[in-house]
């Protein structure tokens, strides 16, 4: 017992790294760098991806308008003077265009813009839709005939994308649709304040529009067709999937048979979508005779492919529930339904409920299937008045919808398919943000 | 040994609860209890010893069909419980496990509230006519579960939120909240700390009054300390069985003596 104890002389210091202990520590090292570079590539990627996607999608939500006073004579649209609603609707859309044009002649007049332009080719810088609009304006606003209105017009989507810098005045040299004289009456309007982008709330509640008129094409219609396939695929997927994977997680005997089941699921997830897609054209159309292009049978086929997702993902978190909740359970007396459902199943909510979810996001972006069954097309249709012509009649998804915009010809169009990616990537993330919410606030540990 | 005797060794019952006769258990081609015969006494605390693997647990799930669960096992043999032949076609095992509870090794209450843990058992079979009927079966299980006075002021907390060995009591309380015959036990206290033991096998001798407590344990002392009878298992034979003090002290088969004194096992 001294004061001060005696060290050993250390055989190897532990102050020195031998070489061996270096060589790994480098080695762990270098893993690590790895990973942060490999995770670096992914961040980059989506960051490109989401700037590309904003930054060429984000036109299509502004729109270029164009406001002018309109005076709505009684003498053109409703001769008879007693504001017969059948007697306006005789009235076509060519009976408004005299009415926009000279709007647009006052309005350069009282601007003081000089123009050597004739009133109808001055006209054509306005959307061919524009007079549709005013149409149906008025349709809706009968008591407003005799008087004059402010009104906003879309305009020609050259003249969008000469506002939004996609068409030039080098561009148009070869377009029929405007000229250079055009363009400086658009210079001049937008000089004094008549002419403006604004936001578009009709790209995202409106129906597509035919090839020369992108300005009034929208998305609204297709995302409609979009909910009523997953309310299919919600209402047949779930209950199905869920007592599937009920039966064969917790009764069915495991043999030859369930076993084959189980690999002939797995395989199914991993089918190419539009293989599904030729299913539903073989099955649901010529056999069955259900209408063409109606979302009801992109939800059956939507259907087919998401069950295998809700099956795999149900059975996963039946799984996780621990062994010993179904033994205490049974323990007690409970028969095996009562442990299933009582116990098993509401532990096991929260994974099936994510699972669903991001099974039905899977489904929301298929395009692949919905070509064969003819849900991509040009379908100009207004919104569904009912749940059963929102089921049968023809219908898009808004991933065919995006399709179809990518692959017309008019650059106005392309804009639009961005766009519409944007309204898509938005629907899809939110889902998976309910998802993950839904994980976190249920998750039970124990 | 003999000091650490919480209980009465005294056989209180000589009657007959369970009766196994040429019991053969097998997990697919594993024979995993051989020929095993065996009386157990009602209000009487029966501890099943023996080393890892030697089908002690597997008897016990044998006695409420939770055996059942497994694909892969067959039982041969009769297990009568009363006399009536609990294998017989005609009994549902829901039934017979009413009848016969049990207590796991780990304790494994369900995540709801520590009153619907208990409550859960009385109400899938229909025992409380109303809420306050229901009330008091909960109250009168936790308490003979004696948990009662840590749990009384907060019966809608977690089950899960108790501490190991207040979860097995609560465990044991929703086992006798459906009134069973029977009280199986395997290995309860092996996941619980020397206090939390004491206060379980305390507990056990009490139940006692009541039920036939058939127990695994791992431990010895623990076999020695509750039961009144001791069948010694290995490798799937039942060796011998006996009144407690007698196999603890002068075992007839030599394999008894050899693991009793740790050289097996």
């Amino acid at each position: 017992m001294t004061d001060v104890p005696d060290h050993t002389k250390p055989q190897r210091s532990l102050l020195q790294q031998d070489a061996h202990t270096t060589k790994r520590n480098r080695a762990e090292k270098r893993f690590k760098t790895y990973g942060i570079i490999a995770i670096a590539i992914g961040l980059l990627m989506l960051a490109i991806l989401l700037v590309t996607i904003i930054g060429r999608g984000s036109g299509a939500f502004q729109q270029t308008f164009l406001t002018l006073d309109v005076q709505l004579l009684e003498a053109k649209l409703d001769k008879k003077g007693d504001r017969n609603i059948e007697d306006i609707k005789k009235v076509s859309t060519f009976g408004y265009a005299p009415l926009m044009s000279a709007a647009l002649e006052t309005k350069v007049a009282a601007l003081g813009i000089q123009t050597e332009l004739k009133p109808k080719a001055m006209a054509d810088i306005l959307s061919k839709d524009a007079a549709a609009q005013l149409r149906d304006f008025v349709l809706a606003n009968p008591d407003l005939i005799g008087t004059s209105v402010e009104f906003k017009f879309l305009t020609n989507s050259r003249v969008d994308g000469y506002m939004k810098e996609r068409v030039t005045r080098e561009s148009i040299a070869n377009d029929k649709n405007i000229n250079a004289a055009q363009l400086d009456l658009v210079d001049a309007l937008h000089a004094a304040g008549a002419l403006n982008k604004q936001f578009n709330l009709s790209f995202i509640t409106g129906a597509d529009a035919s090839d020369a008129r992108p300005e009034a094409a929208g998305m609204g219609v297709a995302m409609i067709g979009s909910l009523f396939m997953m309310l299919v695929v919600l209402i047949l997927a779930l209950p199905i999937g869920v007592a599937a994977s009920i039966y064969l997680e917790e009764f069915a005997p495991k043999n030859l048979l369930t076993d084959i089941i189980e690999v002939n699921i797995s395989n199914l997830a991993a089918v190419p979508s539009i293989v599904f897609g030729i299913l539903g054209l073989a099955v649901f159309i010529n056999y069955m005779h259900l209408p063409n292009s109606a979302p009801l049978v992109g939800g059956l086929v939507l259907t087919l492919m998401t069950l295998p997702t809700i099956i795999i993902s149900t059975r996963a978190s039946l799984k996780s529930v621990p062994p010993s909740i179904r033994d205490a359970a049974l323990g007690v007396g409970a028969s095996k339904m009562q442990s299933v459902f009582h116990h098993v199943l509401p532990l096991a909510a929260p994974g099936i409920l994510t699972g669903t979810i991001i099974g039905l996001a899977q489904a929301l972006g298929e395009t692949a299937p919905l070509l064969l069954i003819g849900m991509v097309g040009f379908i100009a249709s207004n919104p569904p008045d009912s749940i059963a012509s929102g089921l049968l009649a023809p219908n898009s998804a808004m991933p065919a919808q995006i399709y179809e915009w990518a692959k017309r010809a008019d650059p106005a169009f392309y804009e639009r398919a961005w766009g519409g990616i944007i309204i898509l990537l938005v629907f899809l993330v939110t889902m998976n943000a309910i998802a993950v919410l839904l994980r976190r606030r249920f998750e039970r540990r124990w | 040994m003999k000091d650490n005797v919480i209980s009465e060794t005294d056989v209180m019952s000589n009657k007959i609860k369970i009766a196994a006769r040429n019991v053969q258990v097998y997990y697919g081609d594993n024979h995993a209890i051989k020929d095993v015969s065996v009386d157990i006494l009602d209000k009487t605390v029966t501890a099943f010893i023996g080393p890892s693997g030697c089908g002690k647990s597997t008897f016990l799930r044998c006695i409420n069909r939770m055996n059942d669960t497994i694909a892969i096992s067959s039982v041969q043999g009769d297990i009568l419980i009363d006399g009536e032949d609990i294998y017989d076609s005609k009994v549902d095992p829901v039934q017979l496990r009413a009848k016969v509870g049990m207590v796991f090794q780990k304790p494994n209450p369900f995540p709801k509230s520590i009153y619907d843990n208990v409550a859960y058992g009385p109400r899938i079979h229909g025992l409380a006519r109303n809420k306050t009927d229901l009330d008091e079966i909960v109250e009168r299980a936790l308490k003979r579960a004696a948990i009662w006075n840590e749990v009384k002021d907060r019966l809608l907390a977690p089950g899960t939120g108790l501490s190991g060995g207040q979860q097995q009591r609560l465990c044991i309380a929703r086992a006798i909240a459906t009134e069973p015959e029977v009280l199986l036990m395997d290995e309860p206290c092996s996941a619980l700390d020397p206090i939390a033991t004491a206060q379980v096998e305390e507990l056990i001798d009490e139940l006692r009054q009541d039920y036939s407590v058939v127990i695994v344990t791992h431990s010895m002392q623990q076999a020695a300390r509750v039961s009144q009878k001791t069948a010694f298992f290995h490798l799937g034979h039942l060796v011998e069985y006996g009144e407690t003090d007698k196999i603890f002290t002068s075992p007839e088969d030599p394999r008894t003596e050899s693991y009793i004194t740790g050289r097996i096992g």
